[in-house]
């Protein structure tokens, strides 16, 4: 019976890593005549019998994505975690400790396999994708280690989910991990790249979009550069990828003319005013000086810079007019709720502009300038007249100091009389 | 219908209005008395008329004058304060839902709703003034000494109950400057030894200030403090007419038997009335309190102000002398208050007591510099808006290198312009 039992269930383990992990079938078969073996639990035991030298790895057992799925150090590195002798324990499937061509293939045994992902919803793109990024060029074809595999970002031994704070590819972490090899100027003077990446993306409108508001749909590197298939976009391809998230200043710019000359090639897209790492908004009152950096100051566009120009920093000063506006009539205990949503309706006519302005139409601009106009005029005439109305308020001191002041000079006129009658009547006394 | 003939008429009228006086008691004087209309003591056995006619020629002590006003001011200030709190709550509900509409409802919807409530918060300023030079001239006039020494115990009591008043009234607006005063407030009460945690818990009712601190609040500031007041205040003129007006420092005025109650005192009474009731309209009219933003328990706004007096002193002391000199200051206080029990002595002029002169002049002289100096502190730097981000540059602090600075997201309260301007500029 007990024999009858141990050969079934060593011929399962036989032929079950044979689908996908071939490395615990080894040592499972060796300890199946011993009696622990014969409980499927034990195999725990067993798995993680590697520790008992590389005790420095212990954390690996406990922590991390990979363990608490179960996947061991045999898992990657094969060998037998029940041996008690080194040369035991190094044989067989041993892998030991592989390059970094190597981890990519071993990470992609398993994360390239739909079957063993499905459980966990992940892709499988990621070797296919590295393969064709910069990184894997140079790994698979030049056989280039100063590039990253899998391990170099995500951790080695314990590795953490992306939604893990304590991961390397955290969003907060992620361009701190990129920067670990991009701002290394020895490392990037090889390959004649720029070192000032994540400087310019920490003061961009992404990076304290990122850093200070914590906001996690801003873009870090990634988000432009493709998480495994990294690569810089080509000057076409410029405002498709910030119009995966701008949607809609994409669509503007694409109609206007400089969309044109974008798709042409002739134009950096949405580079050629805003910079690419250093993401900057262009304020109101430096529309004009933006346009002249291309254009000159002597030139036709000149004077049409200035005129959008003019329209946003009209627009801006009207927005902010009526946010005071607003904002009086609620310190004077005005109940300003029907005021707020006509502010609102105006704050998207000038959210519009920042928008429509990418399409270079003075007339759209204009139209939309109207309108903020319109709400800006609305609401600062009722705060007029609440502030006027508070100002009638004080035409009542006059009133009240008049009747005061004559009460007081009357009072006072009749203490004296008083006091003239008991002087009389003293003096007179006997 | 006019009758014809008016006489019968006027015949039923004259018999009524006699009936009425020989009927009423002239014990009902004593509510003129107590509301400072009639001075003497009132002769119960006389028939009204002849009762009030003896009330108002009553000769009062020739020490009687402008010195004892600013008593009479601050009783006269908690009437106004009486007045317009009825007013007030006519239309004030006090939960959290409804308290800031209905302050919103009564300043901009009710007529002279917004004068009711400007009177209101000026006399509660002006009514800690009051009370504190009334204080001052009792202290230096040595007027405390015996027998009048209940009389000051009841008074620091009164002063007490007043300030109990301004800190309970001054949540009940509930936006975020009331809010958050009283969180502060309560925390500094908290860290009080012995009594502060339990007193603190007592009153806020909650672990953070809630609708179960305004109701206690509320119920405290319209139920339990006016009773309080009215007794205490019963009892301090009482004492004030059994024992008389206080000698001068320099000794009694001898001659004289003094001036009648009416129309002589009288007049003087209308004189400060009506210049204090014009004075706290102008200052209502002139620096009206703004609404702020509601309160939000969640975000404590860019800038905190008070526009109440003690929370400035306060303020000041904390922060250019730390919490010793504001407990040093406590300290000062409590000496003022307990020191005429001790002081026994019949000296009365101030050269022959330099000490309590010194700690008097010490304490009004801290006072009324922190005073100051906490209206003024108000000009903190306010939060930016983070609302018309389109075209604004973002602040370029951070270095690389440099630990990443982690800042709340854009705190900004509803209306952060109220914030920034305070258009009567209240204290």
């Amino acid at each position: 019976m007990t024999t009858a039992l141990t050969a079934l269930l060593t011929a399962t383990l036989l032929a079950a890593p044979a689908a996908g992990r071939p490395a615990p079938a080894r040592p499972a078969a060796r300890t199946a005549p011993t009696l622990p073996a014969q409980v499927p639990g034990a195999m725990a035991d067993t798995a993680n019998g590697c520790l008992a030298c590389h005790a420095a790895q212990r954390r690996a057992a406990t922590e991390g994505v990979h363990a608490e799925h179960g996947v061991t150090c045999v898992s990657c590195h094969g060998g037998d975690p029940a041996a008690v002798t080194l040369p035991r324990g190094h044989s067989g499937h041993f892998v030991g400790k592989p390059d970094k061509a190597a981890t990519a293939e071993l990470c992609g045994s398993c994360h390239s396999d739909p079957d063993k992902m499905r459980e966990y919803g992940l892709p499988t793109g990621q070797l296919a994708q590295f393969r064709s990024s910069k990184h894997g060029q140079l790994l698979f074809g030049q056989h280039n280690t100063d590039v990253p595999t899998c391990t170099d970002c995500h951790g080695t031994h314990v590795i953490y989910p992306p939604y893990d704070a304590r991961s390397r590819v955290y969003p907060t972490n992620i361009p701190g991990t990129c920067a670990s090899c991009h701002s290394d100027p020895k490392l990037m003077a090889k390959y004649h790249i720029r070192t000032d990446q994540f400087a310019q993306f920490r003061n961009s409108a992404h990076g304290v979009a990122l850093f200070q508001n914590q906001n996690f749909a801003a873009p870090t590197c990634v988000g432009c550069h493709g998480a495994h298939s990294e690569l810089p976009p080509t000057v076409t391809e410029i405002a498709s990828v910030c119009g995966r998230c701008h949607v809609l200043v994409e669509q503007e710019f694409a109609k206007g003319p400089h969309g044109a000359a974008a798709r042409a090639g002739k134009l950096p897209g949405c580079l050629a005013c805003h910079s690419n790492h250093g993401t900057e908004r262009v304020a109101a009152d430096s529309i004009s000086a933006t346009c002249d950096r291309c254009h000159g100051s002597n030139s036709q566009v000149h004077q049409f810079a200035v005129d959008i120009q003019h329209r946003v920093v009209q627009a801006t000063a009207d927005i902010q007019s009526a946010e005071r506006a607003i904002d009086q009539m609620a310190a004077a205990g005005q109940r300003v709720g029907y005021y707020r949503f006509r502010f609102r309706s105006g704050l998207t006519y000038f959210r519009e502009i920042a928008q429509k302005q990418h399409r270079l139409n003075l007339d759209t601009l204009d139209d939309l300038a109207r309108r903020v106009r319109s709400v800006s005029i609305d609401l600062d005439s009722r705060a007029k007249a609440t502030q006027e109305s508070r100002w009638e308020h004080r035409l009542l001191l006059l009133p009240v100091w008049f009747l005061s002041l004559s009460a007081v000079a009357l009072a006072l006129l009749a203490l004296r009389g008083l006091r003239k009658t008991n002087r009389d009547s003293d003096s007179s006394g006997p | 219908m006019v009758p014809r003939d008016s006489k019968p008429a006027r015949e039923w009228f004259a018999r009524l209005w006699a009936d009425l006086k020989a009927s009423t008691d002239a014990s009902l004087l004593a509510i003129l008395r107590f509301v400072g209309l009639l001075y003497g003591p009132i002769d119960t056995r006389l028939p009204m008329g002849a009762a009030f006619r003896k009330a108002l020629r009553h000769r009062l002590s020739p020490e009687a004058g402008w010195r004892q006003a600013f008593g009479g001011i601050a009783y006269l200030l908690f009437m106004i304060l009486v007045v317009t709190g009825v007013l007030l709550s006519f239309y004030y509900r006090p939960s959290t839902q409804e308290a800031y509409q209905s302050i919103q409802h009564i300043v901009s919807g009710v007529s002279f709703g917004w004068l009711m409530r400007d009177l209101h918060v000026w006399a509660a300023n002006l009514v800690v003034l009051a009370a504190l030079l009334h204080m001052a001239r009792v202290f230096f006039g040595a007027a405390y000494k015996p027998p009048r020494e209940t009389n000051w115990i009841v008074g620091v009591l009164l002063l007490f109950s007043v300030f109990a008043f301004g800190a309970t009234g001054y949540l009940l607006p509930w936006d975020q400057w009331s809010y958050w005063t009283v969180t502060e407030g309560l925390d500094i009460l908290a860290r009080a030894p012995i009594v502060g945690g339990w007193l603190v818990r007592v009153l806020r009712a909650d672990p953070i200030v809630s609708g179960a601190t305004l109701s206690r609040f509320f119920a405290i500031h319209v139920i339990v403090l006016p009773w309080l007041v009215l007794g205490l205040l019963a009892l301090h003129f009482a004492l004030v007419r059994k024992h008389g007006v206080a000698p001068r420092v320099s000794g009694t005025r001898t001659g004289g038997t003094g001036v009648p109650f009416f129309p002589h005192h009288f007049l003087r009474m209308v004189i400060a009335g009506t210049l204090v009731v014009a004075v706290a309209v102008t200052a209502a009219l002139l620096f009206p309190r703004p609404v702020a933003a509601p309160a939000n328990p969640a975000q404590p706004p860019g800038m905190l102000f008070s526009t109440w007096i003690l929370a400035d002193v306060s303020r000041a002391l904390i922060y250019y002398l730390g919490g010793w000199g504001f407990g040093a200051f406590l300290l000062l206080g409590a000496g003022m208050v307990l020191l005429p029990i001790f002081d026994r002595s019949p000296a009365r002029r101030l050269r022959r007591r330099p000490i309590v002169a010194a700690l008097g002049v010490l304490f009004f002289l801290t006072f009324a510099t922190a005073w100051g100096a906490g209206w003024r502190l108000r000009s903190v730097p306010t939060a930016t808006s983070g609302e018309l981000t389109p075209f604004q540059k973002q602040p370029t602090g951070a270095t690389p290198g440099a630990p990443l600075p982690r800042i709340a997201p854009a705190s900004r309260p509803a209306t952060s312009g109220s914030d920034t301007t305070n258009p009567g500029g209240a204290p």
